[in-house]
């Protein structure tokens, strides 16, 4: 395991994690990479994230 | 030739109250004797309350007969998805973490069902805290599809569709936060709908993603699942992503056919982005050219991508969802089954940055459906890509699962309804989603009512 990422799990409290499931742990790494490769994150300031979801004011 | 009572809608049961042809009592005894035919096949119910609903079919009786009508519910049978509280009822999430916990007061959807009058008729199978399953390592078995119970009845909100599918009861609650209601909706041929974000409370829900989660209807007619979110609509201001708005009637726009409505058809989801199932294409055109002998003008309009949408979608998900089990995971990792655990970890490992990063870029994705609902009534486009694969076969059913076109409509929290547009080669329900502008579910309600009259597929039933 890239030790990176064993200090992240520890890092987060994981420790118990990563000793009984290990490639749990390599799993979740690499697709936390894979998930926020596939969108493009705007890059105008101006692109708030506020409110995080609140339909009435879409429209 | 005179239905039989399990297949009988909630319009229909309604009715024959009325008529005085049928009583809560005489249906719900029905309905009891379906399932102890049915549960040990299909695994619908993680917990039957079989005596609290008689008690309450026997008070609805007594009241329908004395003429004091609730509603349109009124003594009509619900099954309630396992991540969501009934007072005195255990909610498990369909998990070890969870087993041993009984809710001390009902969801606000709940507690709006009992004042309808509907009879709760106990806890529904889900995959583990609405997000790992399939799976075999749980304390409770999964539940199957009544089509043919070899294979999956999609989900998160699995019970629920197979018990509706299987004429267990003919109305659930599900949840849906990356597609769960839709999902068990397209591959048990039912109509499944994710109200538009805030419409439907989420007090009392065990949550798995704060700003997508969504609860809905699960029925087996687009009339019963107005008539049921006619009952959960509403502002509740215990829920903070609650909509100030007013509930109305769902079904004011039923029957009014489609002549004349734009609908914009999303054919790059299911033609490029992840290329469906020949089965699934073919039912979707069909679905189009019904549409378009009743009146309606479609025509084909692009968003962006299907990857954006799920990126976005996991992103928020997995971020949100490892603040809610953080603690669990570090001191009880055992004690998941292994999907839920290997969905659920990946949020540990992104940043704030990521967080926001898919936040600015979900406003510009709603922004992008907006746009097209400008121009259209209601948007289609698939739903499940795939028939559903074997239970047994985790390769496939992990495949499968992925290619769908409902998280997009999560990210946005527009109103999206899947229904049964068909049958595979192989026996099996395929489907189509109908999705429509924020708080105009009664038009998607509409559109799928007037496919559905025409197709007919509601009144085909698994052979089980």
């Amino acid at each position: 395991m890239d030790p990176l990422v064993a200090a992240l799990a520890k890092a987060t409290g994981l420790d118990k994690c990563l000793a009984a499931f290990p490639e749990d742990i390599e799993a979740a790494a690499s697709q936390a990479l894979g998930h926020t490769d596939a969108f493009k994150v705007p890059t105008s300031p101006a692109a708030e994230p506020w409110p995080p979801m609140r339909a009435e004011d879409a429209l | 030739m005179t239905t039989p009572l399990h297949w009988r809608s909630a319009t229909e049961i309604a009715k024959a109250y009325a008529a005085r042809t049928l009583s809560p009592v005489e249906l719900l005894t029905a309905l009891l004797e379906r399932i102890d035919q049915l549960q040990p096949k299909l695994n619908a119910f993680i917990h039957l309350d079989a005596g609290a609903a008689m008690a309450a079919a026997r008070v609805a009786e007594a009241e329908l007969s004395q003429g004091r009508v609730r509603g349109p519910l009124h003594g009509i049978p619900v099954g309630i998805k396992d991540i969501i509280d009934v007072a005195g009822l255990p909610t498990t999430g369909h998990s070890k973490i969870l087993v041993g916990n009984i809710a001390k007061q009902d969801a606000t959807c709940v507690a709006k069902l009992r004042e309808a009058g509907a009879i709760i008729l106990g806890k529904l199978s889900t995959h583990e805290f609405a997000i790992g399953g399939p799976s075999f390592d749980l304390p409770f078995p999964p539940a199957r599809n009544p089509w043919n119970p070899r294979h999956h009845p999609g989900g998160s909100s699995s019970g629920s569709g197979a018990g509706v599918c299987s004429g267990m009861f003919p109305l659930a609650l599900g949840t849906d936060t990356g597609g769960s209601i839709r999902n068990p909706a397209s591959v048990c041929g039912i109509v499944g709908l994710k109200p538009t974000y805030g419409l439907v409370s989420r007090r009392g829900v065990f949550p798995l993603a704060f700003t997508l989660d969504h609860v809905g209807p699960m029925t087996r007619t687009v009339a019963d699942n107005a008539l049921l979110l006619n009952a959960l609509a509403g502002h509740d201001p215990l829920d903070p992503g609650s909509a100030a708005t007013n509930a109305r009637n769902f079904g004011a726009q039923l029957g009014r056919g489609v002549k004349g409505l734009r609908i914009g058809f999303v054919r790059h989801f299911h033609e490029v982005d992840l290329p469906a199932h020949p089965d699934v294409t073919a039912a979707l055109e069909d679905a189009e050219r019904i549409l378009q002998a009743e009146g309606a003008i479609v025509e084909t309009v692009t968003l962006p991508t299907l990857s954006e949408f799920a990126g976005v979608n996991r992103v928020i998900l997995c971020s949100e969802g490892w603040s809610i089990h953080a603690p669990w995971l570090r001191e009880r990792p055992q004690d998941y089954g292994a999907l839920a655990r290997r969905r659920l970890l990946p949020g540990a490992f992104m940043t704030a940055g990521d967080y926001v990063g898919a936040q600015r870029r979900r406003a510009e994705l709603i922004a992008a459906v907006n746009d097209k609902l400008r121009d259209y009534d209601v948007l289609m486009c698939a739903s499940s890509m795939d028939p559903a694969s074997e239970i047994e076969d985790a390769a496939e059913t992990a495949r499968t699962y992925a290619r769908q076109a409902r998280a997009p409509f999560n990210t946005t929290g527009h109103p999206a309804l899947a229904m049964m547009s068909g049958l595979s080669r192989n026996g099996l329900p395929v489907s189509v989603q109908f999705v429509g502008r924020y708080f105009e579910d009664a038009t998607v309600l509409r559109v799928a009512e007037a496919y559905e009259q025409v197709a007919g597929w509601h009144k085909k039933h698994p052979p089980i």
